[in-house]
């Protein structure tokens, strides 16, 4: 079973939000959770991206791509880029994936390759 | 009095300054904020005050110190006066001394002392790094190994795909700040540098490697321990005190998106736009008035963007000026004449405070080697979170 | 007698080729020369590491204590096959870093020490090192460790050196790191930077500083340049007892 990343969407004016915030950005209208959960979807536009160095010590790699993809449905989002030559403006999809180990904890999250 | 509608306010006046070097301090972050503080009462001949402003960012998860405030103002034997510490990130500075000017400005203080402080490097690099990381989006952000170098990278990246900003510019953002950080004693890096050194050279590789592409090593403020101080006063106490009349007669302040990538439009650095509007306008004054500028170089794109976004030079226009040396200490709008973060160092809680230490100096014309002749308007952009949290300040000399 | 006893103290040292100097501009324009000193030129960077003895910071004590006694050992025939490389920025003594070879195929990094810091001076350093373990001596692979953080996340994590924890390496009971002709080969863009050979004038620059100012502000000292020694009034006697 696939992963899901959710976008949210107001039930009161239909505005999508990712990532999450507690009041509708264009209505302020709803209340607490006043949100269904929409799956984001996977295919997007690479809007620019970069590569890290410098990494927190839990990374244990040497490098990180890292990027902010223009989604299907308009929404952005940041993610990790697993893409060895990124051109701004290339098509990308993503796939939910750890993306940070702590301690004790996986996170997940989106990471993106080329379409 | 200055009114606004229905807004009436006092005037604010600064009246004492200190700062310590910046560079690696090995004294309790709470001494770090008060050396500068004794240094600003001295300055001013003040002995008490009514209240006490911190700002800091880290004490408690680096310093293992919570309730700094309370610390310094005791340290500084100035109790029972109330002391509290301003926490806004990057932008911790100039958000204690808007608190300290709001206090002073309604009438409920005469005298208001603003600290800052910072001690980063009591944790090696690769905390700090996380640490300052923690100030992005937790779920949309952090979670992937989003740093701040991440963030500007990426947006230096779109910059030089609309605008025409190349690694050049970048590059001589960072020598001009260096070498006016030569002429600050304060400054953390006292290097010198030049642009064959660090981007032309056979060897620029190694002597400026890739932090975050396109960002270089040297595009980046260094890791550094420090503190400022001002002190806030009503008119009729600066009446009092015999130093030039520097009046603070513009804040603005803005917010936008946490996560980065929601903003309205990539390239835009709204809330700078919006902060620099509102203090001006609130000083009554336009972006042509201001003589010397203190703008907050984290990243040297940030200095170019800003200068666009304040409203001194054209959007996208920025780095044209720099070419043409108009940003220069002997240009016709010098930014950053301290060195800038790039070049005298970023303990972010200080920072906001230093800026006003700086523009103040400025203003009082005690600048020695870095003074801007006659400089009689000066503003500061204190940019907290990536450009989700800015304040910006609007100073006056008054005779 | 001391002449058959001085045989059996001393280890037979193997010929190593010769690093030939090289230069590099550094981001602040200045010129630094990497260049390979024989034992009589080291009583003369001693004086220079002394002060760091001192400095607890990022671990630039444990540093120079273990260098400077390598240094040492190598000056008085108690080392096996050690070579010693020194940076000097305009005359200044910059940096000192030194290595053995154990075998024809294997390398011993052991230090790398910077008087100068900022200018990446440590970094340009040890690439000139590694160029000569795997490009001139031959290599196949060079045991690193760190003492420090920062060499840490220089080496180990920018080069992304291979773990031969099982290794033991010279300097005691730390995990060894390997920089395999394969990782340097794949690095070789990075590692391998420097332009020879040196213009004369730059090798000739020359100066004098009291270098007991090195370490209070890690200002770089001065030391002639080129094959020069420098004489110091107690003739050629180390400065520390034996």
């Amino acid at each position: 079973m696939a992963r899901e990343i959710y976008a949210y969407k107001c039930r009161k004016c239909g505005h999508l939000h990712y990532p999450f915030r507690m009041v509708c950005k264009e209505c302020r209208q709803n209340g607490f959770f006043e949100f269904d959960i929409v799956p984001l979807p996977k295919k997007g536009k690479l809007l620019t991206f970069t590569k890290v160095y410098n990494l927190p010590a839990e990374f244990e790699v040497p490098t990180l791509g890292l990027g902010i993809v223009e989604l299907e449905n308009g929404l952005r989002i940041t993610g990790q880029l697993e893409v060895d030559n990124p051109k701004m403006g290339m098509a990308v999809q993503g796939e939910v994936k750890v993306v940070r180990q702590g301690a004790y904890d996986k996170y997940y999250g989106m990471v993106f390759t080329a379409a | 009095m200055l009114s606004e509608g229905r807004r009436i306010m006092r005037n604010v006046y600064v009246v004492g300054i200190g700062i310590t070097s910046f560079t690696r301090l090995e004294y309790p972050v709470s001494e770090i904020a008060a050396y500068p503080s004794m240094m600003a009462l001295n300055d001013a001949g003040i002995t008490d005050v009514d209240h006490l402003y911190v700002a800091n960012m880290g004490s408690a998860r680096i310093n293992h110190q919570t309730a700094l405030a309370s610390a310094v103002v005791d340290s500084l034997s100035l109790t029972p006066a109330g002391a509290a510490v301003v926490e806004n990130g990057p932008a911790s500075g100039a958000s204690a001394i808007k608190a300290g000017f709001a206090a002073v400005a309604s009438g409920l203080h005469d005298v208001v002392l603003v600290s800052g402080a910072e001690r980063m490097r009591e944790v090696n690099n690769l905390e700090a790094t996380d640490f300052i990381a923690t100030l992005t989006h937790p779920l949309a952000e952090y979670i992937y190994g989003v740093t701040l170098p991440s963030h500007a990278a990426m947006f230096t990246r779109l910059y030089m795909e609309k605008y025409g900003v190349t690694e050049r510019h970048l590059a001589m953002v960072a020598v001009k700040n260096q070498n006016n950080a030569m002429l600050n004693e304060f400054a953390h890096l006292h290097q010198p540098i030049t642009l064959e050194g660090i981007l032309d050279s056979p060897e620029a590789m190694t002597n400026n490697p890739y932090v975050a592409e396109p960002l270089r090593f040297f595009d980046a403020c260094p890791v550094s321990d420090g503190g400022a101080a001002v002190i806030l006063v009503s008119e009729d106490v600066a009446k009092t005190i015999d130093r030039p009349p520097i009046r603070l007669a513009g804040i603005g302040q803005a917010t936008d998106t946490h996560a980065v990538h929601e903003r309205e439009e990539p390239t835009d650095l709204l809330a700078v736009r919006r902060a620099a509007a509102k203090s001006l306008e609130m000083a009554g004054l336009t972006p042509q008035d201001v003589d010397v500028a203190e703008l907050h170089d984290a990243f040297t794109i940030l200095e170019i963007v800003e200068s666009e976004e304040v409203g001194f030079f054209p959007k996208g226009e920025g780095h044209i000026a720099l070419e043409k040396g108009q940003t220069a200490l002997d240009g016709s709008l010098p930014i950053n004449p301290s060195g800038g973060l790039k070049g005298k160092g970023h303990p972010v809680g200080a920072t906001g405070v230093a800026q006003a230490h700086e523009i103040v100096t400025q203003l009082r014309g005690e600048a020695g080697d870095r003074q801007v002749n006659g400089a009689r308007v000066g503003f500061t952009c204190n940019f907290g979170g990536f450009g989700n949290n800015v304040v910006c300040l609007t100073f006056v000399r008054e005779d | 007698m001391a002449v058959d006893l001085e045989r059996i103290l001393r280890p037979e040292d193997h010929p190593l080729e010769p690093f030939e100097a090289k230069y590099m501009m550094l981001a602040s324009g200045e010129h630094m020369v990497i260049r390979q000193i024989d034992r009589d030129e080291i009583p003369d960077v001693l004086p220079y590491l002394e002060p760091l003895l001192h400095v607890e910071r990022d671990y630039y004590d444990v540093v120079c204590a273990r260098i400077y006694s390598e240094l040492l050992a190598h000056y008085r025939y108690r080392a096996q096959d050690e070579y010693v490389l020194i940076a000097q920025i305009e005359g200044e003594l910059a940096a000192v870093v030194n290595g053995r070879q154990v075998s024809g195929d294997l390398g011993m990094s052991l230090h790398t020490i910077a008087l100068r810091r900022g200018l990446r001076v440590g970094a340009h350093a040890f690439a000139a090192k590694m160029e000569y373990h795997i490009d001139i001596l031959g290599h196949k692979e060079v045991l690193v460790v760190a003492e420090s953080p920062i060499g840490f996340r220089r080496w180990m994590i920018e080069y992304q050196l291979d773990k031969r924890f099982e290794t033991p390496h010279e300097l005691g009971g730390v995990p060894s790191w390997s920089l395999t002709k394969e990782l340097f080969d794949r690095a070789r863009s990075t590692l391998v930077v420097g332009r020879r050979p040196v213009p004369p004038e730059l090798l000739a620059k020359g100066g004098s500083q009291d270098p007991a100012t090195v370490g209070s502000t890690h200002a770089p000292g001065r030391l002639v340049g080129g094959h020069q020694v420098h004489v110091r009034p107690d003739g050629d006697r180390p400065h520390c007892a034996a």
